[in-house]
């Protein structure tokens, strides 16, 4: 009897003391936040193992704020938001963009960053478009035709006869379509480096992606001579934006990080991150 | 930045976080073959007896473990444990989330599937051995410890070391799994590396050649101890 007395104590302690690293209060003092550590620059592992990228510092800076001691973890995106669920992290962040069918399961954020996408061509041209008013600045859209009236009809004129690439079954895809169709040609890709490959090749005039994307696209060495041209579109035609994900129960944390998160949008912390990381301002 | 630079040991290169992976693939896999020896053992002994409930409890451990995607039964030990240890941990009164650290999760979770091989193995290796040599040994009065120690075990671990070789290569590659949960093995090195450097191409190359010298290294670790264990049986290997 001493003995399974003595077993049933160490497996308690060993309990204890599995429980006690990962435990916290309600009073969200400490919260575990999980990141993917390889997207980069929304979020990336330096050769050391430590984090870096756009998000680390932006919820260090979040966290500070609102006095929650914040530890990352990295965690593949395949199980992240099954991990939310079962309370293996209080928080995610890894460049979730808020969709109808994900707030379903889980609560978003104040959305803390929204990309612009833009159109890239080889050499600036077309020269219309390179020259348009705005060019090089991020107009922002809402997706209302009365008020993008005057960006989408501006162009309208720059892209007449021109032929766009674009990706399939996008956000992008939709923009351009209603917007493009019966000025000018539109060609479909399947992945965003096959509009690339037509763009050096001549076979296209101009694309249109995503400007994260397209900063990393640049750094390829085919894509030698590619460059945005016009100006770039934001803003919430492309839906909310990025956003933190947390369980649905848990409004008072999410209520917390909100304020956060809006702290740093008005002081311009994460404009400052965003050209920093994402080489655009991806304020949403 | 150049490919020795990015693979080096220097503060830009990934060679040490490349090697320490490689090490936690292997010491996880040795862990996953112990608990699989473990369990491949008592499930070969079920399997073996004549209890007819144990041959069915042991019938049903290799069916299901043989028969279900690894992934699955890491995903079920990974956030399933969780939820069981929490609702545990909440039923003697301790507060919040109790974690499964993921190295545990990872040597259960491969260490059962290997066990449901490991047990084929070792079932088929006592069966190899010739029941004349058991009858004998017990005409000459032998008890059964003796039996297992002299006749039975020397003669079941020569069947089986070609078996636990496959085993382990086996193990060794359903280690990539682990990489789901954010453990810093081979696989989810490779991956983090490729991610944070947009050098996908590299790296999976990188990772993909450490998993072959891993497995050509233990080919040979195994030929070794085939070959030692063998020596006494080069009579009988000649008759089989």
């Amino acid at each position: 009897m001493k003995l399974l007395a003595r077993l049933a104590a160490s497996v308690a302690v060993g309990v204890i003391a599995l429980g006690g690293a990962s435990a916290q209060a309600k009073d969200w003092k400490s919260v575990t936040i999980a990141t993917e550590g390889a997207y980069e620059p929304w979020n990336l592992t330096l050769p050391g193992g430590k984090l870096g990228g756009f998000e680390p510092e932006l919820i260090e800076n979040v966290c500070a704020r609102i006095k929650i001691q914040c530890n990352l973890v990295t965690q593949d995106w395949d199980g992240m938001i099954a991990g939310l669920q079962a309370g293996k992290f209080d928080v995610l962040m890894d460049a979730i963009s808020v969709t109808p069918e994900r707030e379903k399961i889980i609560a978003f954020s104040t959305p803390y960053a929204s990309t612009p996408a833009a159109f890239v061509s080889a050499d600036q041209s077309p020269a219309t478009l390179a020259k348009q008013p705005g060019a090089g600045q991020t107009v922002k859209l809402t997706g209302d035709a009365a008020h993008d009236k005057t960006t989408v009809d501006a162009l309208r004129v720059a892209l007449k006869g021109k032929t766009i690439g674009i990706q399939s079954g996008t956000v992008y895809t939709k923009f351009i379509d209603t917007n493009f169709k019966d000025v000018a040609t539109i060609r479909e890709y399947k992945t965003a480096p096959e509009h690339d490959l037509d763009l050096v090749a001549g076979r296209i005039d101009v694309a249109f992606d995503d400007s994260t994307y397209w900063a990393s696209a640049f750094t390829k060495p085919e894509n030698k001579g590619l460059a945005f041209t016009g100006p770039k579109i934001a803003g919430t035609v492309w839906g909310p934006g990025e956003a933190l994900a947390f369980r649905q129960s848990d409004k008072d944390l999410k209520a917390k990080f909100d304020q956060g998160i809006q702290a740093a949008l008005a002081d311009g912390t994460v404009k400052r991150l965003s050209l920093k990381w994402l080489k655009v301002d991806a304020t949403p | 930045m150049s490919l020795v630079q990015l693979l080096g040991f220097g503060e830009q290169g990934w060679g040490t976080t490349l090697l320490l992976a490689l090490l936690m693939t292997v010491v996880l896999t040795i862990a996953a073959l112990a608990v699989g020896a473990v369990f491949g053992a008592m499930v070969a002994a079920a399997k073996l007896s004549r209890s007819r409930t144990l041959r069915i409890l042991g019938d049903a451990y290799t069916t299901l473990f043989r028969g279900i995607p690894e992934l699955l039964i890491i995903y079920l030990f990974y956030f399933g444990g969780s939820s069981v240890m929490t609702a545990v941990g909440h039923f003697f009164g301790a507060d919040g989330f109790i974690g499964v650290p993921p190295f545990v999760v990872g040597a259960l979770a491969i260490g059962l599937i290997s066990g449901s091989y490991q047990a084929e193995v070792y079932r088929s290796a006592v069966l190899a051995v010739s029941r004349g040599e058991i009858e004998a040994a017990r005409a000459i009065g032998m008890s059964t410890a003796t039996l297992w120690r002299r006749v039975l075990i020397p003669q079941v671990i020569r069947f089986a070391l070609p078996g636990i070789g496959n085993v382990w290569q086996l193990s060794l590659k359903d280690s990539a799994l682990i990489a789901v949960t954010g453990l810093a093995e081979l696989m989810r090195t490779s991956q983090v590396a490729a991610g944070s450097t947009h050098q996908y191409f590299t790296f999976y190359m990188v990772g993909g050649a450490l998993y072959l010298v891993l497995t050509s290294l233990s080919n040979r670790v195994f030929d070794r101890a085939e070959a030692r264990v063998g020596r006494s049986f080069r009579g009988t290997l000649a008759r089989h």
